[in-house]
Parts: C-alpha cells; structure tokens; sequence
C-alpha cells in the first residue's frame, strides 16, 4: 500500500468539510471574545489543525488494528468513568478528569467507543441468528453500562446521545422491526421512571423547557436570550462582531453551546442554513462511506459515526432554538472545547482508516 | 445458503442506511424549518426584544421652572436632593443591607417591603431607590459606614422648595408627587413617577408653563446592566420661569400685620405664654402648624393670631402686590411625602389653614357694598348727590323693622355723608328705591358675584341676588324686605375678598374694567381691560364718600387716616354680624364684641384705594371676627398700604 495509494483513497472531502467547520469555529469565537483571538478563536484554530493531522495520521494505520482495539477502548472508558463516579471532581458533578493541567471529559470517547464495540460485536454475530433477540441482549449491554455511567455524572444530554446513537448502531445491524416496535412501546412506558431518577435541576431545565416565561431571570433566561438572539438576526444576521445579544454578554455560554445562536445572531437565517447545510453533507458523506466498504464492522462504524455528529447537530440546534431542554450539548467542531472536538477528529480519523484500508473493491 | 443470508443482510443493512439517510435530511429539515420560524416568521418580534434588551431609555426630569416675586426674590425653587439607592446585584443580601441601613438612618418597616418587592420584580443590576432626601447628616453617616454596604450608592434629584414658606403658601401653592388621577389624564406624566406637580395655587395654575419637557437618552446597556455608550441625548428642557407680581416685602408687612390684628403681640418666650400654651388646646393647634405668634386681646386673655384676608393690588394693571389668607401653612411639607401627622394637623385645624381665603372665603360685604347700591342708584337717577333721607335710627317695612347700627339714628343724610358715617336707614332706602336687579347689575359690574380672571384654583363666585336666584334656589319669591337687607351688604350676599379688591380698584379707576394677575407685569405685558362704563360724576360722588370715611369729621374710620406723605386714602368700613342679635340682647343694650365667643363676633371689613390724588392701589381686608370694621380692619389697612406705598412708590 503505498503513499499515493493512501492519498489517492483519502476521503479528501470529508476533512474538507470539517476544517471549513474548524475555521468557522474559529471565526465565531473570535467574534465571542469580542474580536480577539484570546481566549478561544485561536487555541480552537490550533486544534482544528492537530484534529486534522489526527486525521492525515489515521489514514496510514489500518482499520483491522480499531478493531482489535475496540473492546479494550470501551472497557477503559468506562474504566474511567467508574472512576470519576468514585472520585469525583466537583460538587455532584463528575464529568471531567484532570491530569496534569489537562481537562478531559471521557463521556466524550464513550460515543466512539460504544459504536466501535457494537459494529465489532455485530460483526462477530453469526448472520442467520441476526433475527433473534439474544443477539442484541448483549448489545443493549453495551449501550446501557455506560449509559447508566453517565447518567450517575450526570450529564443527561450525553447520556440520551450515548443511548440514541447505540440504538441507531442496533437499528442499521438489522434488528427487526418487531422489535423496533417493543423498543418505542417500552421507552414510552419508561419515560415516567426516567423522570423519578432525575435530579431537581435536570426536571426544572426540562420545566423551564417547557414553560421558558415563567422564570425569565432564572433557569428560562438562557433559552429566551438564545430565541432573541436568533430570531433578531432575522434573513441575513446583525453583521460580523454586530450581535447585540452575543456581544453585551445577554447571550450564556457562547463559545460553547451556544455557538450556533451567536453565528445565527450575525449571520442570519443564511448562515444557519449554511452550517446545517455542512454538517449535513458530512454526515451523508460518511454514510456513503458505510457503502463502500466491505466487512459489517466497517459498515456499522460508518453509520454509527454518521449517525452520532448528526445527533449532536441536531440536538444543539434544537436546544438553542427552544426545541428540546437545555442539556448541554456542544457543536461539533465549532463550540469551544477539546475533548469533544478530538473526539470528532478521532471518530473522522477512524471513518479515512475504513475507507482507505477496507474498500469494497479493490 | 450462508452466502444468500449475507447478502440478505446486506440487503438490510443498505435500506436502514438509507432510513438513516432519510431520517437525517427529514429532522434537518426540521431544523430549518424552525430556524425560519424563528429569523423570518418571529423576527420583527424578536428584534423588539433585544432592542429592548440592549437599549436602556433613562428619562431625565426636567428642573421645574422658578418663581419669582415682582423683585426677582426667589419664591419656588428647586434644591438638590440625594437620595440613596441600592443595587441587588452587588448587595448580596439585600434584607440584611435594609436591616442594616435602617439602623443608621430613618426608613420604614413598609418602604424596606416595597424595595424587597421591587427588586423581585427587576434584574438584579437595576438600581431602586430606597430613601430620597436626605439630610446632611443622614449622608454623613451613611458615607462613613459606606464599606460595609455593598451595592448602595447616592443619586442626586432635585426637589421643590418655598423659601418664603407659609408666607407665600396660598400664592405658590404646592407641588407633591404625582398621583394616579393625574397619570390616568395625562399620559405623559406615567414615564416620570418622581416628578412633583402643582396642586393648588400658581403651581397648578402655570403647571404646564412650570413643568418643561423631560429628556431622553438611549443607552447601550450590557447584560449585567453596564453603560456601554450613549446613543442618542435628548436633553430636558427646563420649565420656564415666571415672575409673580407679588412684593414679598408687602407681603411679609401685610400678614403680619392681619394676624396682629388690633391687638398686642406676645413673646412665645414669656412665663405666661407658657402657661397658656400648656393649657389651651386653641394655642396648641396653632403652633403645631408654625404659627407662633399669640396675641393678647382686649380682655387680657392670650389668644392666638387672628384670620382673614388681605388682597393689595395695583389699580391700573390688575397686578396683585400681596395675598394673604391666615392662618397659614408650610408648603415645603407637601413636596416630598406628606407625613400623616402634618396632613391631619393641618386638616383638622379648626381655622382651615389649607383654604385660600382671599378666592375662595365667602363673606358677607356689609356696609362696602353700600358703594355698590350708591352706584346703582346715582347711574340710575334715582337720587342724586343731594338727595337725603332721614335717619331715626331705624326704618319700618310691613311687619318689619330694619335697624341702623346707631341707636338714635343719624338725622338727615345724604350719599356722602351716608357713606361716611355707613348709615343703614339711607341705604335701605336707596335699595328701596331701585330694586335688587339694579343692584345686582352695578355689583356685577364692579367684579362682584363671579369668577374674577385671577385664575388661582377653586376661586369662588359668590352670590349676588336676584328674583330669579331666589326663585331657582329657595323656590319662594323675592320679598322687599330681602331687598333692603340686601342693601347694606347683608342677607344673601356673598363676595370674596379679592372681589372687594377688584370692586375697589374699578371704583378708583374709573375707566377700566380692572382684572387681577398674579403674574408681574413689569414686562411690559399690554393690559386691555374692558371699559367700566359708569359715568366719572357718580363715582366722582361715590369717592368723595369714601374720602369722608377717613378724613370727613364723623367718618367711621378718621382715627385710621393714612399719613400726608403717602398721598392719603379713601375707604370704607364694614361689620358684618355672623350671629344675629337677638330680641333680648338687643333690650339688654350693645354687647361688646370682645364678650361673645370668637365664631359669633362679627367679621370686620375694609376696603381702600390710596392715594388720594392719582390712585394707584386698592386694598380689601378682612378680619374673621375681629370685630368693627373701623376699630380692626381700617388700621390693618392703612399700615399695609402705607407699606405698600413705601416699597413700589407713589406712582
């Protein structure tokens, strides 16, 4: 396999997309610390570019060597995770793990590392026993010991993504319809159960969620700034470093979940539209990827991946605009943040390693 | 068949990818959807909220245009107040801050609520205001203490103030806040809860001229309520300054003297002052609303200062020089909040202070309106200068038998010498002789009977008689005998003050139809009355009779002749009875004055233009239940304007 080979198979594209969605990041957060590369705009340009050369790296290293790692990467996440649930690192909140100055949030490989161990064991599973439901008992483990991990944090949002996109995993594996049924009929009786174990905050976030006015200075605030902020940006936005909101501080957390409001305050309808417009082509891309390529975990890890940074879009936008409860979600790529952006580089790393090293035909 | 599975699977596989696929575009779809409702649909909306997020509108109040006297003396200003202010945000405990600021100056159980209330309702970064005025020493200690309260800053506003105080009172009126019928019908005063507005007086009177416009300034504000920068500054315009016609110098001469009255002033400081101020409850509402001067009267008794009216205007321009009502009241305990005490003090006051007595006292003229029906009667022809009637003391009428207020009579009188000496018989035949209407018409004339021009709120109009006002309002006929009560100022007749005045000032004027202003008119404002159209000869006849009352040998008042140097003056007494006399006491002989209780004693009465020879000043006093017009009311006349004349000149 030689070098050009390598950079003849490379899904030029793909990195394309997400270093347009690192400089966008970029910009910004530039604009959030009102027209400065301090504090965020340039370490987040220079991790955009370790994410990429992650990528570049990624490529030479064969896909067969993810796969003998799979396994071992979730058992040491939630190694790790177990840990944290221990230890802890603030008050009732254990979702980051400091060593030696270097914050890190393991919730975030966890995504990775659930669909890498759901694509290796569906790809061990006998294809005629792929219709009965002791096959994806174990799955449901998977998925569910790192979700009950997380949910302890807590850290709901992660754990309704981790828990999504591992059905997502089991849904394209082929698990029958019957029991896609089961699955819906289930959730929906679990749903009261689910809001008995949340705690105070998490049900108020989800009140307010609901009813936004009622607490206009309180836990509502963040998501009537964040409605304001976008509906006054209106078709074509306030202008570069023009956002009211943004740059008079009423909008919270903008260099990180709320991200996207601040490009939509400047920027408008077009600019929103303009990065859905991305992340939705990089989420397709790396579906047709899962077309390609030859064996089942190949395929799995694909779809899982797709699906996974789809969600995370998905549920940021609709956090900010008032569709679902602030959770904290960040954008991939753009919001500030290393974890989760090298985690995204990682997931797109292992996506080129598939591609070059595994393709249908060759 | 393991090769069949696997393609199956695949098969599988590929339809859930595109499921996948689908659903990605659908809930993108959704996305945007949302987002165009949002930043299309929503967006007018939305631009309003942050526009109102991020712009702060301050309204800035406008400083309240000034009043002067006639000399330019400060009579209404505006002194700067501080107020402290307090920020939630910074104060951390907000409730123990209040403790805490209670305990170092004065502030109240309710005011601590209101802040507590406002500032649930308010971002935390808004400044509320918890106390306004206060006083040196109150921020002395608070700025020593300043380290340990948090979030509490000063704030400077300005507040109206009387320098003159009660001297002024029923002239400036007062301002106090804004109340919600003020708001309810006029909008524009809902932006500026704190501003104060006129209530009584010139304050209401030119409010809209005193008030000014507010100004605007649109600020960029950030989200812990920071100014970030000005955007727009529409400063507030001032409200304009007026200059009164008021002399403050006869103003302070003429209500001391009025309260003076007849008799003899008291050092509060003396022992038996004291004695009388622990014991006498008439003493003691005085003094609770600042009137400190206590009088001893004829009997030795110590009484407090006496009420009534004084009105001293300018013959020719209608200005009004002084206008006093006693007792008096402070405004300045209006302008900020108007502690329940005061208000009751001053409302429970058996003497009103808060009534303006020289617009809005009613008073019977008596015997100054025998000008009146002179005038009537000489404009009539039904007598003439010559003509006479005999006084015998009293003059019968049916039934009736109408008293003179001398016993044996005065003989035989003509207009003149009628005037002088105030005989009732000659009048009551005079009256007889032209009937109420005609009457009514001269008095109506003269400025009686209505609404004067001089604009002060709730001024009364008084009554002047008619057949068809007794007929509307007792629903019986006019009787003859009304009539001639009606002829020396009795019965249903009812003035103001400030009518004499007028009435006076026509008389002396002769030409013009004199209206009042309390506004200076040193401007050179035209003054375009009405022509009088009462023939010169009659008044010319009517004025030698008020000259007669001072200087004529029997004249009611020529004890009171007003000095050589000051041009002399002409007038006219009256002595009005409050309580009729009756039967008995009348048999028993005249009861002095002094012996009956104050609210029976007659009210006393004087009018007067001086000087003599080119009139330039007419002036009404009235004396509630000072007696005789000629023992009480002409000697406070003669000194006012012998004041008067001192300060603004002979011409």
């Amino acid at each position: 396999m030689t070098l050009w080979y390598i950079l003849f198979r490379m899904p030029w594209h793909i990195l394309f997309i997400a270093a347009t969605l690192v400089v966008v990041g970029a910009l910004a957060l530039y604009s959030a610390s009102e027209g400065s590369w301090q504090p965020w705009a340039g370490r987040h340009a220079l991790r955009g570019s370790v994410g990429v050369g992650l990528v570049l790296l990624m490529a030479f290293i064969d896909f067969k060597l993810v796969h003998r790692f799979s396994y071992i990467v979730l058992i040491s996440v939630l190694f790790v995770l177990a840990i944290l649930l221990v230890i802890g690192s603030g008050q009732n909140v254990s979702r980051w793990i400091s060593i030696g100055g270097v914050s890190f949030q393991p919730s975030e490989p966890a995504k990775i590392a659930i669909i890498l161990a759901l694509a290796r064991y569906f790809d061990s599973q006998p294809q005629d026993r792929m219709q009965s439901l002791i096959v994806y008992l174990p799955a449901l483990a998977i998925i569910g010991v790192p979700f009950l991990l997380v949910m302890k944090q807590p850290d709901l949002g992660t754990a309704l993504m981790l828990l999504l996109g591992g059905l997502s995993v089991m849904f394209a594996a082929g698990l029958p319809w019957r029991y896609v049924g089961g699955a819906v009929v289930l959730a929906l009786g679990a749903m009261p159960l689910l809001w008995m174990s949340l705690h105070d905050y998490q049900k108020s976030r989800i009140m307010t969620f609901l009813n936004p006015e009622a607490d206009v200075l309180g836990a509502g605030y963040q998501i009537i700034q964040s409605k304001i902020a976008l509906g006054s940006g209106g078709l074509f936005g306030k202008g570069f470093l023009m956002g009211s909101q943004s740059q008079l501080n009423y909008l919270p957390e903008k260099q990180t979940d709320f991200v996207f409001t601040m490009i939509g305050e400047e920027f408008g309808l077009v600019g929103n539209l303009f990065i859905l417009g991305l992340y939705l082509a990089l989420s397709l891309s790396i579906l047709r990827i899962s077309y390609l390529v030859r064996s089942r975990f190949s395929q799995l890890t694909c779809m899982g991946i797709s699906i996974m940074l789809f969600f995370y879009v998905f549920v940021n936008v609709a956090m900010v605009s008032g569709m679902l409860p602030v959770v904290g979600a960040p954008l991939p790529l753009i919001s500030y943040g290393g974890t989760s952006m090298l985690t995204v580089f990682f997931g797109l790393g292992i996506v080129t390693s598939i591609l070059v090293h595994d393709r249908w035909e060759d | 068949m393991r090769r069949g599975k696997e393609k199956d699977l695949r098969r599988i596989m590929s339809r859930r990818g595109f499921m996948l696929a689908g659903a990605v575009v659908t809930m993108t779809g959704f996305l945007g959807a949302r987002l165009h409702y949002l930043q299309v649909a929503q967006s007018s909306r939305y631009q309003r909220l942050s526009d109102r997020n991020q712009f702060d509108v301050r309204v800035l109040p406008p400083a309240r245009g000034r009043l002067f006297d006639h000399k330019m003396r400060l009579v209404a200003g505006n002194a700067e107040s501080f107020e402290l202010r307090i920020t939630p945000l910074y104060a951390r405990n907000l409730q123990n801050t209040l403790d805490l600021l209670a305990s170092i100056i004065e502030l109240t159980e309710a005011r601590k609520g209101h802040v507590l209330d406002t500032a649930k309702t308010l971002p935390s970064f808004r400044e509320i205001t918890v106390r306004d005025d206060l006083s040196q020493r109150e921020l002395a200690r608070l700025a020593v203490r300043s380290p340990l309260l948090p979030g509490v800053s000063f704030g400077k506003s300005l507040r109206r103030i009387y320098p003159q105080g009660a001297l002024t009172c029923h002239i400036t009126g007062y301002v106090s806040p804004v109340t919600q019928r003020e708001i309810e019908n006029d909008k524009s005063l809902e932006i500026l809860p704190t501003l104060g507005t006129g209530k009584t007086g010139v304050e209401y009177m030119f409010e809209r001229l005193l008030r000014g416009s507010p100004g605007r300034e649109k600020i960029v504000v950030n989200a812990t309520g920071r100014p970030i920068k000005v955007l727009s500054d529409v400063p507030s315009a001032p409200g304009s300054d007026v200059q009164l016609s008021i002399d403050i110098g006869v103003q302070l001469h003429a209500s001391e003297r009025l309260r003076q009255g007849r008799w003899e002033q008291v050092t509060l400081g003396s022992h038996d002052a004291q004695a009388a101020l622990a014991s006498a409850k008439e003493l003691q509402a005085h003094l609770a609303v600042g009137d400190d001067m206590i009088l001893r009267d004829g009997n030795g008794r110590l009484v407090p200062a006496e009420s009534g009216a004084v009105v001293v205007m300018d013959i020719h321009t209608g200005e009004v020089i002084s206008l006093v009502s006693a007792p008096m009241f402070d405004p300045n305990l209006f302008t900020g909040k108007l502690l329940n005490r005061d208000w009751r003090r001053l409302n429970e006051h058996p003497r009103r202070p808060l009534l303006n007595r020289v617009t809005s006292g009613l008073y019977a003229p008596g015997s100054t309106f025998k000008m009146v029906v002179g005038l009537a009667a000489l404009e009539a022809g039904v007598i003439s200068e010559n003509t006479e009637f005999f006084c015998k003391g009293d003059r019968e009428l049916g039934d009736g038998i109408f008293h003179c207020w001398r016993k044996g009579g005065h003989g035989t009188m003509n207009i003149v010498s009628a005037l002088e000496q105030s005989c009732d018989v000659y009048f009551y035949e005079v009256a007889l002789k032209i009937g109420i209407q005609k009457i009514r018409n001269m008095a109506l004339r003269l400025g009686l009977g209505a609404i004067t021009g001089l604009n002060l709120p709730d001024e009364k109009s008084g009554i002047i008689p008619s057949h068809e006002w007794k007929l509307a309002t007792k629903g019986v006929v006019w009787t003859p005998g009304e009539t001639v009560v009606a002829g020396i100022g009795q019965g249903y007749v009812l003035t103001t003050p400030i009518q004499l005045a007028v009435m006076t000032a026509r008389i002396a004027n002769g030409k013009d139809a004199v209206v009042p202003s309390l506004l200076s008119k040193s401007n050179g404002v035209s003054q375009n009355f009405p022509p009088l159209n009462i023939s010169e000869s009659a008044l010319a006849v009517i004025r030698r009779g008020m000259t007669a009352v001072l200087y004529g040998g029997a004249g009611t008042a020529s004890g009171f002749k007003l000095s050589k140097k000051y041009g002399g003056m002409a007038g006219k007494t009256g002595t009005v009875q409050v309580k009729r006399i009756t039967l008995a006491q009348r048999e028993k002989g005249i009861i002095q004055n002094i012996d009956r209780p104050w609210a029976d004693r007659d009210h006393a009465l004087f009018v007067a233009y001086a000087p003599l020879k080119k009139p330039r000043y007419a002036i009404s006093v009235v004396v509630e239940h000072g007696g005789s017009g000629s023992s009480t009311a002409a000697p406070v006349a003669r000194d006012i304007l012998a004041k008067t004349i001192a300060e603004r000149g002979l011409i």
